[in-house]
């Protein structure tokens, strides 16, 4: 794990000597310079070295999928450097720890940020919610992982595949589709109050809409994790079908108290929902039996000869470390982080600017991962079609596919009419 | 009808480990007059010593031994941190409980980081049925074994010397201490005792409903603190009925959210906190609390 300290201090002086400008405002300090190599570079790249930034959650509640991402990070930092880097110069990943606090996590971006071109990781909602606009005003190409749509229309800001509201029209789409639910019947969705939950719950009302469907709403906070009140008032309610947009623990609350109260019914999440470690709860036999789960990235026990390759190189890397879907979004990201990088070379500009404009100008892009992203349109999110997949014990990573990447019905015109 | 009964069992077990959390309040705030903000954390490190524990040992030796380590450290805090602080400035003592929240809290969610610990109780998903109503059996285990030690703690208050000692330094310190009642050994006995009912409500805090243990698990004893107040902060019979109160309120306003919507969703976090400020306005000093005599 890297840290920074006088480390970031002794980069800062050597990046100061070799551009020969200011470094350490907060801002779009352009640093202006002109590589050896006749590329253009500022913030964060040198002539032998870019370095990117990451912002991380290595001590709070998602210190495991954190883990997973820098790890998987610095896996795909490594393989690029063996093959001689991009542009001829090493990649170099900055960690910060937030420990998913608002307050650090500012604290740390307004001291990582003046030293790196890119950023490949800002863990948690409310984090990327309070830096957006500075990511923005400074020009940081950012990945964050994060899925609100509020986070769309920044050209700095890129959403890496769907977004949670898309997700939940995917999930209606599902249970119409192959779970039996007709028009009139009531769907429930327990959601998380905050954008998470909001967003979510839009979807999912204009898919049910659209579907002739009724969604009963139950709202819970990040403390609740007996859902037994909720799961009550549903199935009082009468519903069909369960959506959740919530934590790992209620997921797993959720589905326990249903199976257990035999209430049998379909509940979908999203990738934020999920966690492999529920498989060892109490709850195990009823998630496996009932829960789906809606994600951008295909499930890590796939089949795609890139995912394959990727656990075979992670469990090596990492033998003692759990495989989740954090390592397949981590690795993913900076795949695409990469590839950006490499058309901003190509294009002679590794600067700030130059790096957003050749992101922007990618419209077709396709690493293996999952389905082709389109980064041309920064008010949509980089693809409208999701994964459908289910837990399983003997899955690595605890899940299994169960459908392939699909676009909702209505999502391309859903998402275009946002903001509206 | 299943569903109000559903809902009315659900409020009633809350409200049984809730109790055990209110009482440590009160029992603390009895003997010194101290609101103990650790409790939280207490709670915590209970839940996590069984979680870590259960595997080697067993479930009942982890749990017996978690709860005895809980109430040591409790006691440990009171004699390390609390003893030699002047006992009149219940509020610097009070401040100073919040600094051993903070310490401990940080320290254990270190610890489990993002984990999600089971605590290993034999209870599983078990589920009974009573007339037609569906209750988890660890529910049941939490209401028996609640009452069982609430009703022991109230015949400790009132046939045991320490018990006596106890209500005689609520009423007045200084006149318990002039008649020979040892505070120091009253109150850390206190302070242990609230480490054990906070370690034991753990174990049903995480049982089957909910998942397992997780970092944020200590943040439902805040939940607790209104059913102390509203009870009377030193009456325990108060604690037990306020505890009661809360936790079907919690579940009513929860299991009626749709009905309930035109007040805005996610009313049952709030309903414990509206709850109390009703009672206050009602009944200032609590619903089973005194009305303190105060000289002219």
């Amino acid at each position: 794990m890297k840290r920074t300290g006088s480390r970031c201090a002794a980069v800062a002086l050597t990046a100061l000597a070799l551009l020969g400008t200011a470094c350490g405002t907060k801002g779009g300090d352009d640093g202006g310079g002109q590589g050896a190599d006749g590329v253009a570079t500022g913030p964060g790249v040198t002539d032998d070295t870019i370095t990117l930034g990451a912002l991380t959650d290595l001590t709070g509640p998602y210190a495991t999928l954190g883990e997973s991402i820098v790890n998987a990070q610095q896996l795909w930092a490594d393989q690029i450097n063996a093959d001689g880097g991009i542009c001829g110069r090493d990649i170099r990943i900055e960690v910060e720890d937030h420990g998913y606090d608002v307050q650090k996590a500012v604290a740390a971006y307004a001291q990582l940020s003046p030293d790196v071109l890119a950023m490949p990781q800002v863990i948690g909602s409310p984090v990327v919610d309070a830096l957006v606009d500075s990511i923005e005003a400074d020009g940081v190409l950012t990945f964050p992982q994060a899925w609100s749509a509020s986070l769309l229309g920044h050209d700095a800001v890129q959403v890496l595949g769907t977004t949670y509201d898309l997700d939940m029209m995917r999930a209606v789409d599902f249970l119409v589709r192959e779970q039996g639910l007709a028009e009139g019947d009531r769907i429930g969705h327990v959601y998380f109050e905050g954008e998470y939950g909001a967003n979510a719950l839009e979807g999912s009302t204009h898919a049910a809409r659209a579907a002739g469907l009724t969604v009963v709403e139950q709202k819970i906070k990040a403390t609740d994790t007996d859902l037994t009140a909720q799961v009550t008032a549903l199935r009082g309610e009468d519903v069909r079908a369960v959506l959740i947009s919530a934590g790992p623990a209620q997921t797993a609350s959720l589905v326990g108290v249903a199976a257990a109260a035999g209430f049998e019914v379909p509940v979908v999440t999203s990738a934020p929902g999920f966690a492999p470690q529920l498989l060892k709860t109490p709850a195990a036999p009823a998630l496996t039996a009932q829960l789906h789960i809606v994600t951008a990235i295909p499930s890590v026990s796939s089949d795609l000869p890139a995912v394959r390759k990727l656990v075979a190189d992670y469990t090596r890397t990492y033998p003692d470390a759990l495989v989740d879907s954090g390592v397949l979004s981590g690795y993913n990201a900076a795949v695409l982080m990469g590839e950006s990088l490499k058309a901003a070379c190509d294009a002679g500009d590794l600067t700030r600017e130059g790096l957003v404009t050749a992101h922007r100008s990618r419209d077709q892009v396709d690493v293996g991962l999952g389905s082709p992203q389109d980064f041309s349109d920064a008010a949509q999110p980089s693809s409208t079609a999701s994964y459908l997949i289910r837990p399983d014990r003997d899955a690595v990573g605890g899940t299994t596919g169960v459908e392939d990447a699909r676009t909702p019905p209505g999502a391309e015109e859903f998402s275009a009419s946002r903001g509206e | 009808m299943t569903t109000a009964l559903d809902i009315l069992l659900n409020g009633l077990a809350l409200g049984s480990v809730y109790a055990l959390v209110a009482l440590g309040f009160v029992i603390i705030f009895k003997a010194s007059g101290v609101m103990n903000f650790a409790q939280g954390s207490l709670l915590l490190l209970g839940g996590y010593l069984t979680a870590v524990l259960h595997e080697e040992l067993g479930f009942l030796p982890a749990l017996l031994l978690a709860v005895a380590a809980t109430a040591l450290v409790a006691g440990l805090v009171d004699r390390v941190l609390l003893r030699g602080m002047d006992p009149r400035h219940h509020h610097i003592l009070t401040i100073m409980t919040i600094g051993v929240d903070i310490l401990l809290l940080t320290e254990l969610a270190r610890r489990i980081g993002g984990d999600l610990l089971t605590l290993g109780d034999p209870w599983g998903n078990d589920v009974l049925t009573l007339a037609g109503v569906t209750v988890p059996t660890s529910r049941v285990a939490s209401i028996t074994v609640s009452v069982l030690v609430i009703g022991t703690v109230f015949a400790a208050f009132r046939h045991t010397d320490w018990g006596l000692s106890l209500r005689a330094a609520s009423e007045d310190q200084e006149a318990a201490a002039l008649m020979g009642v040892r505070l120091g050994r009253v109150r850390t006995l206190a302070w242990a005792l609230a480490g054990a009912l906070a370690a034991l409500a753990a174990l049903f805090l995480t049982a089957f409903p909910a998942p397992g243990l997780e970092r944020t698990t200590g943040q439902i004893a805040l939940k607790a603190f209104p059913a102390a107040i509203l009870g009377g902060m030193a009456s325990p019979p108060g604690a037990l009925l306020g505890s009661l109160l809360i936790g079907v309120t919690e579940a009513l306003a929860a299991g009626y959210q749709s009905e309930l919507s035109a007040l805005g969703r996610g009313l049952g976090d709030v309903a414990p906190y509206l709850v109390m400020i009703v009672v206050l306005l009602v009944r200032p000093h609590g619903l089973l609390g005194t009305k303190e005599a105060v000289r002219v």
